[in-house]
This record gives C-alpha cells, sequence and structure tokens, in this order.
C-alpha cells in the first residue's frame, strides 16, 4: 500500500476554514486544491467530490472545535454564568472563525440538502439534550428543562447569526438578556 | 446582449436580488449573475458591479419585503396577538416559498458579517427599524394590560430581535405547528 503524501483530516482542517470563510457555493475545487495544497487527483480519490469533503468535515469540526466547548455544560457554577461561557466561547477567538461552522452551513445549504439538513438537525439535538441534562442539575424538572432547553437552542441559533455583527459588549448584554428572560419563565 | 440596453437599473435590481437572495454573494461569481440577469460581464465590470447589484438587492428587500411587513405591524393594536399573527406571517412566507429562502438580510449577516461597510449600514438600520417597530407594538402591548415589567420593554424588544434569526435556523427543521408553539412560548416570556 502506498503511503498518503497528506493527512486527511489536515486537509478537512483548511476545508472547513475555506468553505466557512467563503461558503460552500463560493469555493470550487481549484479553490480547495490551492487551499490544501492537495491534488484534484487525491482529494476525488478521498472525497468523491467537493460535497463528500463538505460531509466529511462535519466530523472533524465537532471534534477539533465543539467538544471543549459542550464540555462546559458539563461543568460548576452558577446556571447563567455556565449558559453564557457556553454560548461565547464559539464567538471567542478559539474558532478558526467566529460563531458555528455547522449554523453557517446549515444557513447557505440545508434548505436544499438533505445531508446538510440532518447533519444541522443532529447537532442540535444533542447541545438541546446537553441543555436538558445541565437543568435538571439545577433543580428543574425534567418536562421544565426540555421546555426551557428548546428555547436555549433558539438562543444558540440567534447568537450563531446575530451575535456574530455585535461588539464583545453587545454580545455580552445580548446573551445575558436573553438567558436571564428564559429562566424567568417559571410558568 | 442587447437586453441591457432596454432594461433599466431598476429592472436589474430586481432580478439580481432574486439570485443573491438564494445564491448569496460569495456564492455567486460575476459569470453566473451576467448569465442569470443577460446581461454582458463587461457591463457588470464596467456599469454595474457586483458589490453596487448586491446593496442595491438588499435595499430592494427592505423596500419590498420588509417595509410593508413592519408598517402593517407598526399599524396594529392587538399589542402581543399583533406580534404573534406578525410571526406567524413569517413562518409562512418561509415554509411556503413566498420566500426562497430565510430572511436576506439575516443569511447575509451569517455570509458577510462585518467585513463590508456599507452592507453593515444597511444592517444597522434595518435593525433599527425593526427594533423600534417591536418596542411600538410592546408600548401597545402595555397599554391593553398584557405584560407588567414595563422597564423591561427594552430588553423585550432585544430578545424579539433574536426571533427572525432564530426562525431562520429552525423553519428548515420543525414544521408549522412546531414553529407556531416556538413563537407562542417566546412570547410567554414577556410578563
Amino acid at each position: 500500500m502506498r503511503y498518503k503524501e497528506y493527512n486527511p483530516n489536515k486537509v478537512l482542517e483548511k476545508a472547513i476554514e475555506l468553505f466557512w470563510k467563503n461558503g460552500v457555493n463560493g469555493c470550487s475545487i481549484n479553490d480547495l486544491v490551492e487551499y490544501t495544497g492537495v491534488n484534484r487527483f487525491s482529494l476525488y480519490n478521498e472525497f468523491d467530490n467537493k460535497l463528500g469533503i463538505l460531509y466529511a468535515s462535519f466530523d472533524l469540526y465537532r471534534d477539533r472545535f465543539c467538544k471543549s466547548k459542550f464540555s462546559i455544560l458539563d461543568g460548576e457554577g452558577k446556571l447563567i454564568q455556565v449558559l453564557f461561557e457556553f454560548y461565547i466561547s464559539f464567538l471567542n477567538n478559539s474558532n478558526p472563525i467566529s460563531g458555528c461552522y455547522i449554523i453557517h452551513v446549515g444557513t447557505e445549504l440545508a434548505d436544499t440538502d438533505m445531508v446538510v439538513k440532518e447533519n444541522l438537525k443532529s447537532y442540535l439535538k444533542d447541545i438541546e439534550s446537553l441543555f436538558s441534562k445541565l437543568l435538571v442539575r439545577h433543580g428543574y424538572s425534567e418536562i421544565k428543562s426540555n421546555f426551557l432547553s428548546k428555547h436555549f437552542i433558539g438562543l444558540y441559533c440567534t447568537a450563531m447569526s446575530f451575535c456574530l455583527i455585535h461588539t464583545r459588549e453587545e454580545q455580552k448584554k445580548y446573551l445575558l438578556n436573553g438567558i436571564q428572560l428564559i429562566l424567568s419563565n417559571h410558568g | 446582449m442587447a437586453r441591457v440596453l432596454n432594461a433599466s437599473y431598476n429592472d436589474l435590481i430586481e432580478r439580481a436580488q432574486e439570485i443573491f437572495w438564494i445564491k448569496g454573494y460569495k456564492g455567486l461569481s460575476v459569470q453566473e449573475l451576467s448569465k442569470y440577469l443577460e446581461v454582458s460581464q463587461s457591463v457588470l465590470y464596467n456599469k454595474y458591479s457586483k458589490d453596487m447589484l448586491f446593496t442595491g438587492s438588499l435595499d430592494y428587500y427592505t423596500n419590498t419585503y420588509s417595509d410593508p411587513f413592519l408598517s402593517q405591524l407598526r399599524a396594529s393594536n392587538k399589542g402581543l396577538e399583533s406580534l404573534k399573527l406578525f410571526f406567524y406571517e413569517l413562518i409562512d412566507a418561509l415554509k411556503n416559498k413566498t420566500f426562497p429562502k430565510s430572511c436576506l438580510m439575516v443569511n447575509t449577516i451569517v455570509e458577510l458579517r462585518n467585513e463590508n461597510r456599507e452592507v453593515v449600514d444597511r444592517y444597522d438600520s434595518y435593525l433599527e427599524v425593526l427594533k423600534d417597530s417591536y418596542i411600538v407594538v410592546l408600548k401597545k402591548s402595555y397599554k391593553l394590560g398584557q405584560f407588567k415589567k414595563k422597564e423591561c420593554i427594552d430588553n423585550y424588544a432585544d430578545f424579539l430581535l433574536g426571533i427572525i434569526f432564530s426562525m431562520s435556523i429552525l423553519y428548515k427543521l420543525n414544521d408549522v405547528p412546531e414553529l407556531r408553539k416556538y413563537i407562542d412560548e417566546q412570547l410567554s416570556f414577556i410578563i
């Protein structure tokens, strides 16, 4: 067997950056060849086509960029603070680009591409169940936790779109306001 | 090619807006744009640039889709009930594809963030009008006795601003009854 002259994960990391920066429709295979430094033949051989690269990039994104952020929701501390830290972790500089890659690609393609849509759905479901577990640990009933989690997902979607154009201060104000409003509903 | 002589700038903007809404800004090459508009690429390089047509499209979107919708909301007099109907209409527009995709302004924010000054100016005025419309309705709602915390009106308006953003993702995944329920619950946070 021939050794590969490139590391597929490195290719995917680069592809994530490019898709995130220019949109999926905004990058051609040529752009990917140029940016990853891997020739077209090898890319096609490994991933079939541009969409193959995109689909393969989702798992790497979650593994590389989301794990540590998701673990914030397992942490101790005041509920409002834990939630705030979680949201803001996507907006600080630990990502190639601020925000969420899955939301970014979903905004562009989930209307027409079923793989993107299913990926977006399962990604948000996973976060929603982490929210629920967190709320249960903080003493909310299961029903209440599920209700609130749905709205914390809504806030996640907003944070990963609206908050992208905010200053740091505006993000803080917006997120804390949202978290507090949702939690203040004890009905 | 001959068509450009007859096509007015407004016609071009109207067509450009259709394709930008579907493809986004970066996802649309000048070549594709020229094909869609049926004008030569040299016109797009020399007369009407892609950037110019894009900002024109955002203005067209605001004037055509957003403003009439918001004037109606501002003139409403049922407070939270009017807001609910406003968001229900948005759900219908998204679901039955009156809108080809989620709000053009929201898509643009996700795609371009603060990369282009002219575009950022358009977000600012769009969001300002939107927030102000929510405040108008919230004030009426308060007078109707629909909620108690008058001091929270500004916070509530900020919270409501988020709805078009969250809906822009959630409509892709949920059906109409789920989305309506989500709206009802969001409005129940106004107390």
